[in-house]
């Protein structure tokens, strides 16, 4: 494919709060470098497109991505709620357009599956919006740990968790059967994807969750690995958990303020300190050694994230996370989800933990 | 019987849909003002509405067919005042049956006289704005019960811990954080209520004959200090409650305190020092010493400790309580019994914490 030299034409499919928030400040960065032009925005709710309407006056405004057309959108991200996922990103990859899904990816692995296949007959690239794997902490854990700088991993505690303050303007956000699910479903997904890529596949997983009927405001998983090793993961949209992973080998430890991407805490054992630290890139003059500029944060590795979508359908770079590097975390969403039992809440009364034991079943039933 | 909960993503209106729901007490409507609060009650199927506690028409539609109304918003005075009309008129025109109300026992200040009950008079010239905010709600209430249709169940339950609790969660944060810290060594009575037991209120007061137009105070049955809250939280993180310290006491009276605050570093202050003799300088100095930064003291020969940490107005107050308030008024006529004893209430509470995360101790078990 030879590089063009227009701008890439981009879409954008589902224009609500992560939209709005996320992609829309992003669409922007990379419309300015001459990079990309929004073309158009669609949402069956003309109240949330013309929100985006103001950032981007040239895009047309549509209703259904069936008006899109190859010969006119070179990329669309989906950024609708996750149950059009699926059916939206298989569409647009049969139209010709190359699609950045936003995660979660799908609700279940055989549509993830088709998403991928789709996306191999179409000969355009699938990518999917796990944007913490282009956060530099992210990087440098995956880095560290495979050139085993914790010696070997003995365990790993993984916590996020706040009152839930994202600005979704959908009840379907909260609604079984709207949406793929709770907590796990939505911060789960990124925190799962990155378990799997920096350490493998489990082998062994236990979840239990706090849904009686609805959707997770709190869950728990214990993950095993076949190296012997195994940790927990401990998700809320209600309880002021620490957002951080905490990962200990037999030669030190590392802890992760999820928050914050450019910073990183060590211990190494034999040593009465920790070393908490500022990422930064390396110098720009190697026979100087020191500190070069800060690292991305969030935000613009939101964009390098985009960048990288955009250099993929130019043919130019492989999608950082395609459609076959996220299927783990979908796999592992599904399978908790299937496997779920009640978390223990010790201040309910018998009566009420009766209930809730029998709620929880006819939930998982469903 | 339907019951719509305003309020319902609350330490107090999450519980009360959770255990309304579980135990099939009634058909509980959790409403919030916006649609992220309605992450909690989601995980029931329940029929959660939007409906901002301002705004009579969403009000209205919120309460449609329900019976009961659970009046549990929370925050600053503004909102505690300018919520009563449009939810009181809201559940007129909805044909709510009994708006059930919750204050505050601090209407009768956070250290009532002995002998204090529902019958003392109230005052709206208390230190704390909060305070005054009830009592005027109280107020406006009572107004409209007068005009209106709508039966008014006042509830004041004094502090009210147990799951999800601000005064639970915060002291557990200190403790963590290393800057907890007593008033008084924790000796002042605490009036405590386990939040169970005021669901339980909540829950007689629905239907209780002769309830309407009176006001309720409620508690746990046992005495207890803010020591024996605190300890088993203490207990639960390793902690002994005996080890921490007492914060630094400052005087009561808010006017005074923010000018003794600002007194040092004013430049009229300033200026003043500078002409004052020398032992007026020292009088002033000792003074206000305690409300002095330490890290200001510290030099760079010295590693820092972390600050005494000053006590709240409120904690203050509270810690001066050497009364418990009564609730016969409440067992007589809504027939409301503590459920839950202090022991066991203490005991789920600290289950809360293991299960939000707290490093809560095996032997706590």
């Amino acid at each position: 494919m030879t590089v063009p030299s227009l701008p890439t034409r981009v879409a954008l499919v589902g224009c609500g709060a992560v939209a709005e928030l996320s992609y829309a400040p992003a669409l922007r960065v990379l419309s300015a470098e001459g990079l990309l032009e929004v073309g158009a925005l669609v949402d069956p709710n003309p109240e949330s497109s013309r929100r985006l309407e103001t950032a981007f006056p040239e895009a047309r405004v549509h209703r259904d991505a069936n008006a899109l057309s190859g010969g006119t959108v070179d990329l669309a991200i989906v950024a609708s709620p996750p149950r059009f996922h699926a059916e939206q990103t298989i569409r647009l990859l049969r139209q010709g357009i190359s699609v950045l899904c936003e995660k979660p990816m799908a609700a279940t692995s055989i549509e993830a599956e088709s998403m991928i296949a789709a996306s191999v007959a179409a000969k355009r690239t699938l990518a999917v919006g796990l944007v913490r794997r282009f956060l530099p902490a992210a990087q440098t854990i995956r880095a560290f740990l495979a050139q085993g700088v914790l010696g070997d991993l003995q365990d790993f505690h993984c916590t996020e968790g706040g009152r839930f303050r994202w600005p979704t303007r959908s009840a379907d956000y909260f609604q079984r059967g709207a949406s793929n699910g709770g907590v796990l479903a939505d911060i789960g997904t990124h925190l799962l994807d990155l378990i799997v890529w920096w350490l493998g596949e489990p082998t062994d997983v236990r979840y239990e969750d706090d849904a009686m009927g609805g959707v997770e405001l709190n869950c728990r998983a214990e993950l095993r690995f076949p190296e012997g090793f195994q940790g927990t993961v401990r998700l809320s949209r209600d309880c002021d958990l620490p957002s951080r992973c905490f990962i200990r080998g037999t030669k030190g430890w590392l802890l992760w303020s999820i928050g914050e991407p450019e910073h990183l805490t060590l211990h190494f054992e034999g040593t009465a300190w920790v070393v908490s630290g500022r990422l930064h890139e390396l110098p720009a003059v190697s026979s100087q050694p020191g500190a070069g500029r800060r690292v991305a944060n969030f935000e613009q590795s939101f964009v390098e994230q985009l960048r990288n979508v955009v250099a993929s359908v130019r043919g130019e770079e492989q999608p950082f996370v395609g459609g076959q590097e996220a299927l783990a975390a979908v796999r592992l969403v599904e399978h908790c989800y299937r496997h779920r039992t009640l978390i223990p809440m010790g201040w309910l009364n018998e009566r009420e933990e009766a209930r809730a034991e029998t709620l929880s079943r006819e939930g998982t039933a469903r | 019987m339907r019951v719509a909960v305003l309020g319902a993503s609350g330490f107090i209106g999450s519980r009360l849909v959770e255990m309304f729901h579980l135990e099939g007490i009634a058909e509980v409507r959790p409403i919030a003002r916006r649609v992220s609060s309605l992450a909690g009650p989601s995980r029931f199927r329940l029929d959660c509405r939007i409906a901002d506690a301002f705004d009579r028409e969403a009000l209205a539609a919120a309460f449609a067919d329900c019976e009961i109304v659970v009046h549990a918003v929370a925050g600053a005075p503004s909102v505690i005042l300018g919520t009563i009309a449009p939810v009181y008129e809201a559940a007129e025109k909805a044909g709510v049956r009994r708006l059930i109300y919750l204050s505050t026992a601090s209407v009768h200040g956070q250290n009532p006289a002995s002998g204090t009950t529902e019958s003392s008079g109230l005052s709206v010239r208390q230190a704390i704005p909060y305070n005054n905010a009830r009592v005027r709600a109280e107020g406006r209430l009572g107004r409209l019960r007068a005009r209106g249709t709508v039966e008014l169940v006042v509830l004041r339950p004094g502090i009210v811990f147990g799951p999800r609790s601000s005064w639970v969660s915060s002291f557990a944060d200190s403790l963590i954080e290393g800057n907890a810290h007593l008033v008084d060594r924790g000796r002042g009575i605490c009036n405590s209520l386990y939040v169970d037991n005021l669901i339980e209120a909540i829950r007689v007061a629905m239907s209780a004959p002769g309830a309407d137009g009176e006001a309720f105070l409620l508690g746990d049955r046992e005495q207890i200090t803010w020591a024996d809250l605190y300890r088993p939280i203490a207990a639960a993180l390793g902690f002994d409650l005996e080890s921490i310290g007492d914060a630094v006491s400052i005087p009561p009276d808010p006017v005074a305190r923010g000018l003794l605050k600002r007194a040092r570093r004013s430049p009229v202050a300033r200026r003043l020092a500078a002409v004052l003799p020398k032992r007026a300088r020292h009088a002033l100095k000792s003074a206000t010493s305690s409300l002095e930064d330490p890290r200001a003291e510290l030099s760079s020969w010295t590693r820092p400790t972390p600050p005494r940490p000053i006590a709240t107005l409120e904690m203050e107050l509270l810690a001066k309580c050497r009364y418990k308030l009564p609730f016969d008024k409440a067992t007589r006529v809504l027939g409301y019994e503590p459920l839950v004893s202090f022991d066991l209430a203490c005991r789920r509470t600290v289950a809360w914490l293991r299960f939000a995360g707290y490093p809560v101790t095996d032997s706590s078990r």
